[in-house]
């Protein structure tokens, strides 16, 4: 089901190819859809495709149909920059959304501005997109690393976490996150004292080093980021130590998100605050509950997954933006980005003319256990807004 | 020893290297941590050994066999049957046909072929393996519960310390000495020595070589299903598994030196202590040190601690 569905979008891009372009929207679309990356960038592509058809169905972008040209970037950054690329030279798109990991988004946004292409970054998360590498075609609608460590602080201040350990994966998302904690715990939890920092290698299995020296360094707290399978390798290697008893666990890195919830059941530990962009059981605005329902029917599981909606919002940006501006020109549409508001799945969204940074809150809070089913859900959920207050 | 502690926090300002000798059940779980990740990678380097030392392939797809090991015990353990060890016996037993028919099928051509045609080869099957693990099982992160029996931790005195790692470091050896019997003391072990010092003279005398070779591959290739199995609690089968691996059991086999068991067993042990306790003295260095073993070995003594030299007739 998921692959005849890429299989459809791979065709429709090469049928199409050789058409008259002017009057279709031609839309470069940049996810990991191979390889390990893949089970990030199925489930993006879904979200994908779901804008573009309904968008199709109701006339296109300024009355043309949109047309997706998807690259693999095989999470790798000088591939992604490749791909970027042979989109604009040979595919000729009028705009890149897309974007996974944190190097391949800074990567693809160093092409955007090359070639004076808007970009729209739906995934990657370091701050630097949006800071000391922001130029005028570059825009995130994803949250960020100072958005993540500010909410992660305000969590431990809450909790009334004193000690805190951090552990974090080795490379750009770690970094920016440690810092963005660093920030976060500065402004809601001046008590806390950070006792230990652990840096992890990208891809790392063996994590029992770093566990036993976590729980000799007494913390009450670990602050942590790391994401997918790096969070089921440590949490099934901590449990035994009875790591979770120990300490509160607060995460970024979306592993409160149902794909790694749904996929862990019982072995899921305890004492979990965690975030995501959407819950497949929280409607937090009205629109979700249709938005689910496509979406699950699409994807072919009740209980959907996190990353559709990100890329989803892209979409719906570039969209709303093309309208607004009345023409695909990249300065036209950089230009009706900049303040842009636009309602999405999971509540309304605006791109700061300044930062060009979307106002992306996420959902917080504990992983616990509930009668009736067998993974843990996040209850209660908070949705703290993307604001740092100073 | 209080002085040396303090000058080791202070001055040097190195508190993993304080807190391993002011805190003796710390340095003691570090200890424990290396046998258990040594052990694990040994049951699956020792795989790669015994297919090199008698074929004479460099096999790159054990990773991907490794990688097959994990997701069957996934899905045997995990979604039929919720029995962990009925899993790992599929993991074994479905590598062992995996190898058969790769071996029958590809690799009987190639071991007269130079180097770079076995590593051409292998490559290939690493390409495929992991893309039918990937129709297969898809590209979730998966997660396989610990066995029932072994979901807590032992009082050691010392400190508490989980059963399935310990269960590891006892099943590492029990391995390695069954193997080392195994080549020994059976009439299979004794040709398969024959083979790796002159396989025409042993056909000559009438043996089966190709036999033996589909024997020692099919082998090789259960201990990395095996390897694999057991990881699967501890290590989420997920695609790209088989890419870090490789490389760890790499590092091993080369410092213990190809084709040695008790090579493969040292290799290991040092692997393990190298990674542990490097990560808590030099935590940013610690991805390096065991490639600075390597590097060391390959200088000092290319063949290995325990292995022969090229071309030597030992």
């Amino acid at each position: 089901m998921k692959r005849s569905l890429l299989v459809a979008t791979a065709a429709a891009a090469v049928l199409t190819a050789g058409a008259v372009q002017a009057d279709e929207i031609r839309i470069g679309v940049l996810y990991p859809i191979a390889g390990t990356g893949a089970v990030y960038g199925e489930p993006a592509m879904h979200g994908h495709n779901m804008a573009v058809d309904e968008l199709n169905a109701a006339g296109g972008i300024l009355g043309k149909k949109i047309v997706s040209f998807a690259r693999d970037t095989k999470l790798k950054p000088a591939a992604a920059s490749a791909a970027a690329k042979e989109l604009i030279t040979k595919d000729d798109v009028n705009v890149l959304v897309g974007g996974l990991s944190s190097a391949v988004g800074l990567a693809i946004s160093e092409v955007a501005r090359q070639e004076g292409v808007v970009y729209v970054a739906t995934i990657p998360k370091t701050i630097k997109l949006t800071t000391e590498k922001r130029h005028d075609h570059v825009f995130r609608t994803a949250s960020h690393t100072d958005f993540e460590g500010d909410a992660m602080g305000q969590i431990v201040a809450k909790l009334g976490l004193k000690k805190i350990c951090d552990i974090q994966l080795d490379y750009a998302y770690g970094h920016d996150l440690a810092a963005g904690i660093e920030k976060g715990l500065k402004r809601h939890a001046p008590d806390a004292e950070k006792v230990l920092d652990l840096r992890v290698k990208l891809g790392a299995t063996d994590y029992n080093a770093f566990i036993s020296q976590i729980m000799g360094a007494g913390c009450d707290g670990v602050t942590s980021g790391l994401w997918g399978s790096h969070f089921v390798n440590f949490a099934q290697q901590g449990s035994p130590f009875g790591l979770f008893n120990q300490i509160k666990y607060i995460s970024g890195g979306e592993i409160a998100s149902h794909e790694i919830a749904g996929k862990m059941k019982g072995d899921y530990p305890d004492n979990v605050w965690s975030n995501t962009y959407e819950l497949w059981y929280h409607h937090h605005d009205p629109s979700h509950v249709a938005f689910q329902e496509a979406l699950a029917e699409r994807s072919g599981t009740k209980e959907t997954a996190m990353w559709p909606v990100l890329a989803y919002i892209g979409v719906k940006f570039i969209a709303a933006a093309a309208e607004k501006a009345g023409s695909m020109d990249a300065d036209a549409l950089a230009a009706a980005l900049k303040g842009m508001s636009i309602s999405t799945p999971v509540g309304p969204r605006t791109i700061d003319p300044e930062t060009h940074q979307a106002d992306t809150g996420q959902f917080w809070g504990p992983m616990v256990k509930k009668e009736g089913v067998d993974y843990r859900v996040m209850d209660p959920v908070t949705f703290i807004p993307a604001v740092i207050a100073e | 020893m209080d002085s040396i502690i303090q000058f080791v926090q202070q001055d040097l300002g190195n508190p993993g290297l304080a807190a391993l000798l002011s805190n003796p059940s710390f340095a003691f779980i570090q200890l424990m941590n290396s046998f258990s990740q040594a052990m694990n990678l040994f049951i699956i380097a020792a795989g790669l050994s015994l297919i090199f030392g008698v074929l004479r392939v460099i096999n790159f797809a054990h990773g991907a066999f490794y990688m097959f090991g994990a997701y069957i015990v996934y899905s045997v353990a995990q979604e039929w049957t919720g029995n962990f060890w009925l899993g790992v016996a599929a993991a074994g037993f479905g590598l062992a046909v995996m190898a058969v028919v790769i071996e029958r099928g590809l690799f009987q051509y190639i071991y007269d072929k130079e180097h770079l045609m076995q590593l051409l080869l292998t490559f290939a099957v690493v390409l495929i393996l992991s893309d039918v693990a990937k129709i297969i099982w898809g590209t979730d992160q998966y997660s396989v519960s610990y066995p029932a029996s072994m979901k807590g931790a032992v009082d050691l005195g010392v400190t508490v310390y989980p059963t399935y790692r310990l269960f590891l470091i006892v099943v590492g050896p029990a391995i390695a000495i069954g193997l080392w019997l195994f080549t020994e003391r059976t009439r299979f072990g004794r040709l398969t020595r024959a083979a790796t010092q002159d396989r025409e003279m042993l056909s000559a005398l009438g043996v089966n070589v190709p036999m033996i070779y589909t024997g020692v591959f099919i082998l090789g290739s259960v201990l990395a299903g095996i390897g694999g199995g057991l990881a699967a609690p501890f290590n989420s089968p997920t695609p790209g598994m088989d890419a870090t691996i490789i490389v760890d059991c790499f590092v091993i086999v080369i410092v213990g030196g190809l084709g040695s068991i008790w090579g493969s067993f040292i290799g290991a042990i040092i692997y393990g202590l190298v990674f542990n306790y490097g990560s808590v003295i030099v935590p940013n260095w610690q991805d390096v040190f065991p490639f600075l073993i390597l590097l060391a070995v390959l200088l000092v003594r290319p063949w290995g601690l325990f292995g022969k030299p090229e071309g030597g007739n030992a």
